[in-house]
């Protein structure tokens, strides 16, 4: 009890890490280039954060609302970035992530500027957390057993063999940005209603390359790669006090060793690898049909 | 007041195109989006500093610096980018390494400067402003201006004058072709990054100097608005990044000018956004990129 209680702030890190590294997930399977999941997550923040503190909403009024703005957030982003594809959906989002981080520093009475909102009541628990990650994860891994899922791998792929089968493109993404936005606005919310106080630069370049590390490192096909990724980013600093000062250099190094040497990243990287030793096995025991061509008939 | 706005804006729109051409030069001819090139910019600067605190006049600093930070790049490229030339998720996969080594030199620059915020010491450049028509113009900042043509007409004729540069074109326009021609790839990419390094370099040198204020953290802005260059002025475009340097410079000028503090971002990123969704190959993009086509 004393270890859960001691290691209870890096869980909960965690757990909200693996809550943004989801919503960044959902449009790297679709094949959208989105990094918008740190603007789309200030929104739920901000948003949640003036509900508590100038209204006195509890959160379990403001999260939902929150997921709700972030929805159509993402939704309202689609319209113009679907027609978007790869560096150029890129860059637009990152402008969008800008654009935000801007309006948080000049709305002043609003967003209280380079302050940003002080004395939230801290009204999230680590149960709270689990469940919400938990549920998220329950919406994702259906979506991804489901037509959706297929299509998102389909259009990951190539886009074009995609659109020739009669696949909407445009629906597919739009959809994928709204789930986007949906889970953004959510732990946006959650993180707001965790962390008593939150300023702007929360949400700049540095929000989008920890995410976007997350999902690289942990891998963007399987739904455990996100959390996997995010349960690296969390727990690397800790092990590697020592060199505490030099976090970004470790992140950096990692980020440039994996790509090049896995760049599937650890969860696909390791499921792949035990397919296709599978597949061997499947191989070698074809050559001798007696074993096993009776189970496989 | 408006003409001084106008000359002011000018001299910090040379500095972006100066950057922005590098970026786009490689994002160009190699089709990588290389975001580490704000962090080069700003060791770039760091290269410049200790070069003049060593002792070296200004003139052989900035040589230095474009020095180093051409081979920085062209180390970058090599280690980062090379490994990655035949996966088949090349455009994505060299975005997140470039990011990674952003963060490998920011981390660098934050230890070796102590998170300190450096400046040159006075004098490396006369203070005395000069006064034409009317206009007070500092000679830092001609020198500024100065050194952005040089480098803006030496790409030129780099580019469109000399057989090196007829190679470059000829790896822009098709990679297998210009090697089946006798192209060697290496060496163009060896150029290509080099060129990229020093003009980020100069470029770091004279922000340094113009704001007189060097840190660690000084390359992303720079980053963000090179995105702001390449989208305006066309993915590629050489022409195109050099007038949209100069336009962004003008315009965050008069918009710092003019605006309540705090709306230059907003109306610069706003600018950015329509752009991308009103004619998102840019000003002077042309066939070569595409920005609806599929991806592949």
């Amino acid at each position: 009890m004393d270890l859960l209680a001691a290691y209870q702030p890096l869980l909960d890190l965690f757990l909200i890490s693996a809550g943004f590294a989801l919503s960044q997930y959902v449009v790297l399977r679709a094949g959208v280039f989105s990094i918008a999941t740190a603007g789309l997550v200030s929104i739920g923040s901000y948003l949640a954060a003036i509900l508590m503190t100038t209204y006195g909403v509890s959160i379990w009024l403001a999260a939902p609302a929150a997921t709700l703005v972030g929805l159509a957030f993402g939704l309202l982003l689609s319209i113009p970035l679907a027609r978007l594809r790869g560096p150029y959906q890129a860059i637009a989002t990152l402008a969008f992530v800008q654009i935000m981080l801007a309006l948080a520093l000049y709305a002043e009475p609003l967003t209280g500027g380079a302050v940003g909102i002080n004395n939230i009541p801290k009204q999230v628990s680590t149960l709270g957390l689990l469940f919400c990650v938990a549920l998220t994860l329950y919406v994702l891994g259906s979506i991804n057993r489901t037509r959706p899922g297929r299509i998102f791998d389909a259009l990951r792929q190539d886009e074009g063999v995609a659109g020739s089968l009669g696949i909407s493109i445009a629906f597919h993404h739009t959809l994928a940005f709204a789930l986007s936005g949906a889970i953004a606005g959510l732990f946006g919310a959650l993180q707001a209603g965790y962390i008593y106080s939150i300023v702007p630069h929360q949400y700049g370049f540095a929000l989008v390359a920890g995410t976007l590390a997350a999902v690289i490192l942990g891998g963007r096909r399987s739904i455990w790669g996100p959390v996997v990724g995010a349960a690296i980013m969390t727990v690397l600093p800790e092990l590697a006090r020592p060199l505490a000062d030099n976090r970004l250099l470790l992140i950096g190094l990692l980020l440039v060793v994996m790509i090049v040497f896995l760049p599937q990243g650890v969860v696909d990287g390791l499921l792949q690898l035990r397919r296709r030793r599978r597949g061997q096995l499947e191989a070698t025991s074809k050559a001798t049909p007696t074993t096993t061509g009776g189970m496989r008939a | 007041m408006l003409a001084q706005q106008l000359f002011n804006g000018l001299v910090l729109g040379a500095v972006y195109a100066l950057f922005a051409l590098g970026f786009n030069l490689v994002f160009g001819v190699h089709k990588i989006m290389n975001l580490a090139h704000g962090a080069v910019f700003m060791i770039g600067a760091f290269a410049g500093l200790y070069g003049v605190l060593g002792g070296l006049p200004l003139w052989l600093a900035v040589l230095v610096a474009a020095l180093c930070t051409g081979l920085l790049s062209v180390t970058i490229d090599a280690l980062a980018f090379r490994p990655l030339r035949t996966s088949s998720e090349a455009e994505f996969a060299v975005l997140i390494t470039s990011i990674g080594v952003d963060m490998i030199l920011v981390n660098l620059a934050l230890r070796v400067s102590e998170a300190h915020t450096m400046r040159f010491p006075f004098g490396v450049v006369p203070v005395e402003p000069l006064l034409v028509f009317g206009l007070r113009i500092t000679p830092l900042q001609l020198v500024i201006l100065g050194a952005a043509l040089l480098c803006g007409a030496l790409l030129a004729w780099y580019l469109y004058r000399t057989s090196f540069g007829r190679q470059v074109r000829a790896v822009s326009s098709n990679e297998r072709a210009a090697m089946l021609l006798g192209v060697e790839p290496r060496a163009v990419y060896f150029q290509t990054f080099f060129i990229s390094g020093a003009l980020a370099g100069i470029a770091g040198v004279l922000i340094g100097l113009a704001f007189n204020s060097i840190s660690f953290s000084m390359g992303e802005p720079y980053l963000l608005r090179g995105f702001v260059v390449l989208i305006v002025g066309g993915l590629g475009s050489l022409p195109g990044a050099a007038v949209a340097g100069l336009a962004l410079g003008i315009l965050q000028t008069l918009t710092v000018a003019y605006f309540p503090s705090g709306l230059t971002d907003l109306i610069v990123y706003s600018v950015l956004f329509l752009m991308l969704l009103v004619r998102p190959n840019g000003l002077f993009g042309g066939a070569i990129a595409d920005a609806r086509m599929a991806r592949r």
